[in-house]
C-alpha cells in the first residue's frame, strides 16, 4: 500500500496565528530511516511544522503525507497511531510517577474492566531500558523527576521503541544538558538510525545535529531556504550557510547548486 | 535483604512518619487516662464519628492528586441529608431516598466538573461558589428547620448504615474501609487511576499522550459529589436529623486529614493510606481529648499544633529525599 519514498512528505503547507504567517508553503520532507536535522533560528516555525505535523495545530492550507497516506489534518491521537512519536524535554513526561508509567502512559496495558497489568508493563520498560542501553541497573520503579535531562529522552525514546514508531520528533533534545549527557542523546539517534526509524532532530546548536544528521533542512521566517545532505556539506559549510540565513534571509550564492530547495 | 528494606523504607517513609504520629497521639492520651483508653467504648464512639471525615477526604485526595480543589462537598452532603429527609418522611424508609440522594450528589460533582473543565474557572473558585449555592438552595428549601428521622431508627436499611455490629463496631466503620479499598483499587491498579495521576502531574503531558484530562477531571468530580453525599446520609442517619449545616465542620477537617496524610497540594502525587491515618489523627484528637477530660475549647489548639508539626515533618522527609534522589543521580 506504501510506494511513497517518504516516511513524510508536506506539501504546500501554511500555517496563520491571525495576520502572522508562521508557515509559508513549507514542503518538508523526511525519507526512510533518514536523520534530518531540522535548523533555524527561534522563531523560524520549527515548533509550529513539529505542532502541525504531530496534529496539535490545524494547518490553514496544504496537504501532510504519512508513509504515502494524504491528510489535510490531524490530531494527536491519529499521528500517533500513524508511528509519529515526540519526544521533548519535558512535555510528555509526568515526573512524580515511575519510569513505567511514563512509558505506557494513555496507553496502558489492561486486563478485564480496565485493570491494569502491572507486572507486563513493568517488564516491558525493563526490556525498552535494556534495549537503549540504559544499563541493567536502572530500575522501572525509578521515578522520572529522580533522572537527568538525557535519561529523561531515553524513556521517552524508548517509549516510542516500544510502541514501534516509524518517525521519532526529538525536539530541542540537547538544550541545557552537560555534554556527557549530550553524547547520550546523540547515541540515541545513532542507535534509532541503526533500528531502521526515521528521525527529526530540531535544534539550533549545528554542532549537535551535524554528526548525527543524513541532511539539513533549513527554516527561515515560516519558509524552508535550505536544504542540503551531509555529504555535500562541511559543518563549516553549514555553519556559513545558517550565518548568512540568520543575516540576509538567504544561502550564499556558491551552495546553490547542492540545495535542493530551487532558489528563486 | 538490607537494600530491599531500605527500598521499602525509601518508598513508604511518609505513611511511615504519619503512623507515628498518630501512635505517639495514642500513646500520649493512654498515658492521660488509661481508663479511657483501654475501655471498649472510647473506641465505638471514634467508629462511630470517624467514618464521616475520612469518607468524603477519601474522594477528596482524589480531587488533590488531579490538583484540584473542593469547597463545596459540606453542601454537596447538606443537600444529600435534605433530599434523603425529604424522601423518607414522603415515602417512609426506602432505598429510593437512598439512591436519590447519592443521585443529587453526583449531579453536584458533575456541575463543578463541568463548571471547572469547560467554563475554564479554577477549581477553588468554582467550587466556593458551588459551595454557596448549595448550601443556599438547602436553607430556602428547608426555611432552615431541621427534619427528625429518629422514628426509622429500628428499620433494617437503617440499621445497614449506620447500627453497632455486635453492638461495639458501627456500620459507618464498614462502609468508610469498603470505600477505602475500592478508591485505593481504582487508583492504583487501574487504568482510571493512572489518569488521575498523570493529569494532576503534568496536564500537557497528560494531553499530548491522548488523555482526555477534561473527562478525567469531571469523572473524579462526580465520584466525589457521590461519596459526599454518601457520607451525608451516614451522617444524617448516625445524627437521626437533617440539619441544614450537617456538613458544614468536615470541610476543613478532611482538608486537614488530607493534607496531614501526605497529599501535596501541587498534585500528581498522594496515598488514600495517608488520608486514612491522617483522618484517624484528627478525629483521634477531638475523641482523645474528650475521654482524656480536657475541655472541646482545646481540639483547635491540637488540631493546629498536628497539622503543622507533621506538615514539618513531611517537608524534613521531602528534603532529604530529594538530597538522596540528587546523590543516586550523580552515581
Amino acid at each position: 500500500m506504501d510506494n511513497s519514498k517518504f516516511v513524510l512528505e508536506t506539501r504546500n503547507l501554511t500555517k496563520k496565528f491571525g495576520d502572522v504567517v508562521a508557515l509559508k508553503n513549507v514542503n518538508f520532507k523526511v525519507g526512510y530511516n533518514e536523520v534530518v536535522g531540522l535548523v533555524g533560528d527561534n522563531g523560524a516555525g520549527k515548533s509550529t511544522l513539529v505542532k502541525t505535523i504531530t496534529g496539535v495545530y490545524t494547518p490553514d492550507s496544504g496537504e501532510i503525507f504519512i508513509k504515502g497516506q494524504r491528510f489535510t489534518k490531524l490530531n494527536p491521537q491519529k499521528a500517533r497511531e500513524l508511528g509519529i512519536e515526540i519526544v521533548h524535554q519535558e512535555r510528555t513526561l509526568a515526573e512524580n510517577q515511575p519510569i513505567w508509567r511514563n512509558i505506557f502512559m494513555g496507553r496502558e496495558l489492561t486486563g478485564p474492566f480496565g485493570f491494569l497489568k502491572i507486572d507486563e508493563m513493568k517488564e516491558a520498560s525493563q526490556k525498552v531500558l535494556k534495549d537503549i542501553k540504559f544499563g541493567a541497573e536502572l530500575s522501572p520503579d525509578k521515578l522520572v523527576r529522580t533522572l537527568s535531562g538525557g535519561l529523561k529522552q531515553g524513556v521517552q525514546i524508548g517509549r516510542a521503541l516500544y510502541f514501534k514508531a516509524d518517525l521519532v520528533i526529538l525536539d530541542e533534545p540537547t538544550i541545557q544538558l552537560s555534554i556527557s549527557e549530550v553524547r547520550r542523546v546523540l547515541e540515541y539517534v545513532e542507535d534509532l538510525k541503526e533500528k531502521g526509524k526515521s528521525c527529526i532532530f530540531i535544534t539550533h546548536n549545528i554542532n549537535h545535529v551535524y554528526p548525527v544528521a543524513d541532511k539539513f533542512t533549513i527554516l527561515d521566517r515560516g519558509k524552508i531556504v535550505g536544504e542540503f545532505r551531509k555529504n555535500e556539506l562541511t559543518m563549516d559549510d553549514l555553519s556559513e550557510i545558517m550565518t548568512s540565513v540568520a543575516r540576509t534571509g538567504s544561502v550564499p550564492e556558491k551552495y546553490h547548486k547542492i540545495n535542493l530547495v530551487g532558489s528563486e | 535483604m538490607i537494600s530491599s528494606l531500605r527500598g521499602i523504607w525509601n518508598k513508604y517513609k511518609m505513611q511511615l512518619a504519619i503512623v507515628v504520629i498518630y501512635l505517639s497521639l495514642w500513646l500520649l492520651f493512654l498515658i492521660a487516662n488509661p481508663f479511657a483508653f483501654t475501655n471498649q467504648y472510647t473506641y465505638t464512639a471514634l467508629m462511630s464519628i470517624l467514618p464521616l471525615t475520612i469518607i468524603p477526604a477519601l474522594s477528596l485526595t482524589y480531587v488533590v492528586i488531579l490538583g484540584e480543589m473542593d469547597l463545596s462537598f459540606p453542601s454537596v452532603m447538606a443537600l444529600a441529608s435534605w433530599t434523603l429527609a425529604v424522601t423518607w418522611r414522603a415515602i417512609g424508609p426506602n432505598v429510593i431516598g437512598i439512591l436519590l440522594a447519592l443521585l443529587a450528589g453526583a449531579v453536584a460533582g458533575f456541575l463543578n466538573g463541568l463548571i471547572i473543565t469547560k467554563g475554564r474557572i479554577p477549581s477553588f473558585i468554582a467550587t466556593l461558589g458551588t459551595m454557596f449555592f448549595w448550601s443556599g438552595i438547602v436553607l430556602v428549601a428547608s426555611q432552615g428547620f431541621g427534619i427528625p428521622l429518629s422514628m426509622f431508627k429500628n428499620e433494617l436499611l437503617y440499621r445497614i448504615f449506620v447500627g453497632r455490629i455486635a453492638g461495639v463496631i458501627p456500620a459507618q466503620m464498614i462502609w468508610a474501609l469498603i470505600i477505602a479499598v475500592a478508591l485505593w483499587f481504582f487508583l492504583n491498579v487501574h487504568k482510571f487511576g493512572a489518569h488521575v495521576y498523570y493529569t494532576g502531574d503534568n496536564r500537557i503531558a497528560a494531553k499530548a499522550m491522548g488523555i482526555n484530562t477534561d473527562r478525567t477531571i469531571i469523572l473524579v468530580f462526580i465520584i466525589h459529589g457521590t461519596i459526599s453525599a454518601f457520607a451525608g446520609i451516614l451522617a444524617t442517619l448516625e445524627d437521626a436529623t437533617f440539619w441544614p449545616t450537617i456538613g458544614d465542620i468536615y470541610l476543613l477537617r478532611s482538608l486537614a486529614a488530607v493534607v496531614v496524610g501526605g497529599t501535596a497540594l501541587s498534585g500528581g502525587a498522594g496515598t488514600l493510606f495517608g488520608t486514612f491515618v491522617g483522618g484517624l489523627i484528627l478525629e483521634w484528637i477531638e475523641t482523645g481529648l474528650l475521654a482524656a477530660g480536657i475541655a472541646g475549647f482545646w481540639t483547635n489548639v491540637f488540631y493546629g499544633l498536628v497539622i503543622v508539626v507533621s506538615l514539618i515533618l513531611q517537608n524534613m522527609i521531602k528534603v532529604i529525599e530529594v538530597k538522596r534522589e540528587i546523590k543516586e543521580g550523580s552515581e
